[in-house]
């Protein structure tokens, strides 16, 4: 009994750490998409006008529907953890398969939004002006962390199948979680800067 | 709340065994105590290298016409020069250095919050220094150490080594910086408060943000710089509509705060040092632990002083001139409270004091040329000539360095168990004093009178005071040499210790030296703040500290 406590005290204070760390790490990590994006605005307001010449389009539509199978992959991660918290494994496990299929709905649509700027319109790449450094390093930097999400979920998905976690102790998929809605909150900014201003 | 740590079973108690292998034990280690260590010696290595450099920079000085080394090559020393002092040297010193071996035990903790993530932090820091330095192979970047674009975007490739160094080392940096925010927030041992944290231990807790904020800012602009460079992404050329001011932003919102990282440790060293050695309580407690916060927030407000000359707008120019002179309100009231500590104490002359006493007068001395240089007219003037590097380098040498050499004096005896020598300490301290003032004293009137800074070639009516400065940074360097020679000839044959030396007050003292791979026997409760010194020592159960007794390990402890 003694020692059951003794664990889970030692839980309680580890998930403390664990969470507060990753907290911490994300603040880091937005100051990184902070800084590009300041770069972005900087040019932006200091150059010779806005676009400069040789910006291609932007797919509104696209990217507005992928904005929403993104924010709906927030909203199906988070029931995913809720279901876990009332220990239903089954809807939690189909939750989070149905989190990793959109980000990789939301990754094929930045892949056509890509494709079509590099085939179609005006040859768009990152090294064809400032215009292109921000938009593709940006939403380039944003579409690696989606992907590492969806390698994170799958690998969470993974060890929660062979009973890595308990319906007390699941720190790892509250990481897991909060990582991803970092990862949503960040394209409601840069959907803002480039589509919608 | 740190009191949690209290609790039977939690962390407090998870005691591993100490590892056995050498490589675990003093390569790979996990031990918060070993990693300060190994930050302390790599960084010194680090300082011989860059110490040379500077030598050769002044070997090259001493005649006006040069001839020591080509313009080029004179370029490259004193880029790497730099570059190697900020970031090799003494970032890594203070914080993963100072911090790791000090402040976990200064708090009551067995360790840092993420030990594992520690080790990985410093094993960037090596590899990252070796970059830097093999970039000499393929043409070192030459830009100096703020590499300004459009110069850094060309050349060889050697600039793009830098760029993936220091973003390498500032990986590292950041996730130290992560690790003793968590640690500082959440593993205070049961009872240390807000105010009862000593004063190193509040340094670390103000600069550890800022080393995770401010360095994420750099590795972006060195992630786009690096880009630039390799695969013509543009952002800095005005060519092809970048923007080289946008370099100097993103690199200033990093390296201003970077210079309160590299202060802000030696601040709570120096904190440290003086009531130990005052033998009275320090003064404004409270004073200095704030005014540490507010220097950390008022950092990030100043970045653009350091483009007075670049073309700011001139409505952004005066707000950066009147933030960046607030600053010396906090920095003043450290001052003052470091004086009053003095005033009327039992003052005892050990090396370490010394260095301490010396830092007030030549880290003011490079304050005070700040608040100059923070006023826009006169920045107008010296900007780009030797009075800044006189600044720099009293603020990095004569604050920073000396601050360390205080430090390392105090803390050696905890790190090995043994003094180091006191009579080649008092050497070292008047060679390095004297050599110090003599280098950089001089660097002033040198840029009032125009001469401009990172010139290999310069005006003969320079060449007299060049060469003085040359001969006094032979001393300087020589008294460094006997900081090493003291250091490595007191591992075995310094006098020995004991587990409290300075009869200091703060937790790392009561226990063994070296402290034991667990730290503490049990975690000890804290009942006041360190520093009244007429009073018995604020802590309850550190009994068995120092006795023989088996370490216990809990019931249900993993």
């Amino acid at each position: 009994m003694r020692a059951a406590l003794a664990a889970d005290q030692f839980y309680q204070e580890t998930r403390d750490l664990r969470v507060t760390g990753f907290l911490l790490f994300m603040v880091s990590d937005l100051v990184l998409f902070s800084s590009f994006i300041f770069a972005y605005l900087y040019l932006r307001n200091t150059g010779q006008g806005w676009p400069p010449p040789g910006a291609p389009h932007l797919n509104l539509a696209l990217a507005a529907l992928n904005s929403v199978v993104l924010f709906g992959s927030g909203a199906t991660i988070h029931f995913a953890l809720e279901n876990w918290k009332h220990e239903k494994f089954m809807k939690f496990a189909g939750w989070t398969l149905a989190t990793i299929v959109l980000g990789i709905m939301f990754l094929s649509g930045q892949g056509i939004e890509y494709y079509s700027l590099y085939t179609v319109d005006h040859a768009s790449w990152a090294g064809s002006g400032i215009f292109g450094a921000s938009f593709f390093t940006l939403t380039g930097m944003h579409g690696l962390h989606v992907f590492a999400g969806i390698i994170y979920l799958t690998v969470l998905l993974l060890q929660a199948t062979q009973g890595k976690y308990t319906f007390k102790h699941y720190t790892g998929l509250t990481l897991g979680t909060l990582y991803w809605h970092f990862v949503d909150v960040i394209w409601v900014v840069l959907f803002s800067i480039f589509y919608l201003i | 709340m740190a009191v949690t740590a209290s609790q039977p079973g939690g962390i407090a108690d998870h005691i591993h065994p100490e590892p056995q292998g050498f490589i675990r034990k003093y390569v790979f280690s996990i031990d918060h105590k070993i990693i300060g260590i190994q930050y302390i010696v790599t960084s010194f290595v680090f300082m011989v290298l860059g110490g040379l450099l500077a030598e050769l920079i002044r070997i090259q000085l001493m005649n006006a016409n040069g001839g020591f080394m080509t313009p080029d090559t004179y370029n490259e020393v004193y880029t790497i020069h730099g570059s190697t002092m900020v970031w090799l040297v003494i970032v890594p010193m203070v914080t993963g250095g100072f911090g790791n071996f000090v402040f976990p035990l200064q708090i009551g903790a067995r360790d840092v919050a993420f030990p594992w993530l520690n080790m990985v932090s410093f094993w960037m820091f090596p590899p990252a220094g070796l970059l830097l330095y093999a970039s000499f192979l393929v043409g070192a970047p030459v830009a100096g150490w703020t590499e300004y674009p459009p110069v850094s975007l060309q050349g060889g490739p050697g600039t793009s080594m830098w760029c993936a160094a220091i973003f390498l080392v500032g990986v590292g940096t950041t996730l130290t910086g992560i690790n003793f925010l968590v640690t500082a927030l959440k593993m205070r041992a049961p009872g240390m408060t807000f105010t009862r944290m000593p004063l190193f231990v509040w340094a670390q807790f103000a600069t550890a943000p800022l080393v995770m904020i401010a360095t994420t800012a750099l590795a972006a602009a060195l992630a786009a710089l690096f880009m630039e460079r390799q695969f013509g992404v543009p952002f800095y050329d005005p060519t092809k509509g970048g923007s080289p001011l946008l370099w100097q932003h993103m690199f200033w919102f990093y390296s201003h705060p970077a210079v309160y990282i590299m202060i802000l440790p030696v601040f709570g060293i120096i904190s440290e040092v003086f009531p130990t050695f005052a033998r009275k309580p320090i003064f404004g407690y409270k004073m200095i632990a704030f005014s540490s916060i507010s220097i950390a927030l008022l950092g990030f407000m100043v970045w653009a002083h350091h483009m007075f000359t670049s073309g700011l707008a001139p409505f952004l120019q005066l707000p950066f001139m009147i933030m960046t002179m607030v600053i010396a309100i906090p920095t003043g009231i450290k001052v003052f409270s470091w004086l009053a500590t003095l005033w009327g104490g039992k003052i005892q002359y050990t090396t370490a004091m010394l260095f301490a006493i010396a830092f007030i007068a030549t880290f003011t001395l490079g304050g005070i040329s700040g608040v100059f240089l923070a006023a826009i007219p006169f920045d107008l003037w010296a900007h780009g000539t030797y009075f800044i590097v006189a600044h720099i380098h009293y603020v990095l040498v004569g604050g920073s360095l000396t601050g360390i050499f205080a430090g390392m004096f105090y803390w050696y005896p905890k790190m090995t168990g043994r003094f180091m020598n006191e009579t080649l300490g008092r050497w070292t301290f008047w060679l390095f004093v004297i050599g110090l003032n003599g280098t950089f004293v001089p660097m002033h009137w040198l840029g009032l009178m125009g001469m401009p800074r990172r010139v290999a070639e310069y005006d003969p009516q320079f060449q007299t005071i060049n060469r003085v400065e040359s001969l006094f940074s032979f001393v300087m360097t020589f008294a460094i040499l006997l900081f090493f020679i003291n250091a490595l000839w007191s591992i075995r044959h310094g006098k020995r210790a004991g587990h409290n030396p300075w009869h200091a007050r703060t937790l790392e003292w009561q226990i063994p030296s070296p402290p034991p791979y667990y730290n503490f026997k049990h975690i000890p409760t804290v009942l006041a703040n360190p520093y009244a010194f007429d009073e018995p020592v604020p802590y309850a159960g550190l009994e068995d500290e120092l006795t023989d007794s088996p370490v216990p390990i809990p019931a249900g402890a993993h």
